[in-house]
């Protein structure tokens, strides 16, 4: 049992979250060898490590760390396939924002 | 020394078990790791209603395969807790194996041992549609504030309290019966809040509505004009109510009045 949290954030809550381990749930939109341009409800910059495997158009869900410049250091990567509601997950962040309680540790 | 005496606790103990106690209730893994007796050797309770079984979403971070057991690490993203999975020596997959990070859902009963939580898996199965985790996510908190709504609707609302924040709550549960004058009131408020947490949706709106309603009994159409609630699911509610004892039937089968405790 541990409290330990990555919470579950969106390009909006990227400054929030500098130097912290996240969860980002958005559709690859462009791959340049190890960075890739994921969409999150914003484009985000993401560093990828040797094991992951992305393709472009498919939903993907990478936990990593925001660096200073909001870009994310990934280290560890998930292909969701196509059939993601982006939706869904941005409205799970906004509501995990909201009722923290449930989410994260202040 | 401590720890061992401990360990027996979960079970047992008071001869009586409510039925209510048994709801599956969706719930985040900090929720889980939050949650606390409310007295030494009295259930866990999350949102102060005693809790046993749960669900859960989570990938798996570690396996710990032994003879009579399997032990999972997950995590949601919210915390890590380990769920417990005995082995059926008699069935061939009583215990699937899963890769790393797969997302499981989980279906268990929560327990501590020498005073650590952890989670009694049931059923454990891979998540195909990833939209799942999502969707668990959402009714976790739904099923929080429904419980929690109806806790504040039962004594008096505290809008102030909860803070600008949750300017937004409206879209999960309605406060149209929520203000005002509040249901037993004092020290009974408390038994009602629990006794209305299992019942449905429609049953706590009726139950408010009559409450907040002048006159002792109201009929079936008044409630239906009330609440806007259909007939049908009016008379089923009525029905999850007069079982709670929270209501009872007076000239006929069809008027209610709150039973006062």
């Amino acid at each position: 049992m541990e409290a330990v949290a990555n919470p579950r954030i969106t390009c909006a809550y990227l400054n929030q979250y500098v130097g912290k381990n996240v969860i980002i749930v958005g559709k690859v939109m462009q791959l340049r060898g190890e960075e890739a341009i994921i969409d999150a409800d914003g484009n985000v910059t993401a560093h990828l490590n040797r094991e992951a495997h992305l393709s472009a158009g498919n939903g993907v869900q990478l936990i990593g760390k925001v660096n200073p410049d909001l870009s994310i250091k990934v280290l560890s990567s998930m292909d969701l396939g196509t059939g993601v509601d982006y939706d869904l997950a941005n409205t799970v962040v906004e509501v995990s924002q909201q009722y923290r309680s449930l989410f994260v540790y202040d | 020394m401590v720890a061992s005496q401990q360990g027996s606790q979960s079970q047992g103990q008071g001869g009586e078990k409510k039925w209510a106690n048994e709801s599956l209730r969706p719930i985040t893994i900090k929720q889980l790791i939050d949650c606390k007796e409310a007295y030494p050797k009295a259930e866990l309770a999350v949102d102060g209603l005693p809790t046993t079984q749960v669900t859960l979403v989570g990938q798996i971070r570690s396996i710990n395969q032994q003879t009579v057991n399997v032990t999972y690490r997950i995590d949601d993203g919210t915390g890590i807790i380990n769920v417990k999975k005995w082995i059926d020596a008699d069935k061939a997959d009583s215990a699937p194996s899963f890769a790393l990070d797969t997302y499981v859902r989980v279906y268990g009963r929560l327990t501590t041992w020498d005073g650590r939580k952890h989670v009694g898996a049931h059923y454990i199965r891979a998540i195909e549609d990833f939209n799942e985790v999502n969707y668990h996510l959402l009714e976790a908190t739904y099923v929080h504030l429904a419980l929690t709504r109806v806790a504040e609707g039962g004594e008096h609302q505290q809008q102030g309290q909860m803070g600008a924040a949750d300017g937004g709550d409206g879209m999960f549960v309605d406060d149209g019966y929520g203000g005002g004058g509040g249901g037993g009131g004092g020290a009974d408020s408390h038994t009602i809040r629990l006794r209305l947490g299992p019942c449905s949706r429609n049953a706590n709106a009726i139950y408010r509505y009559l409450a907040n309603s002048a006159g002792d009994a109201q009929h079936l159409n008044q409630v239906a004009a009330g609440t806007g609630i259909s007939v049908r699911d009016i008379l089923a509610a009525a029905d999850e109510l007069v079982n709670q004892g929270l209501i009872y039937t007076t000239e006929n089968d069809e008027t209610w009045a709150i039973l006062d405790l």
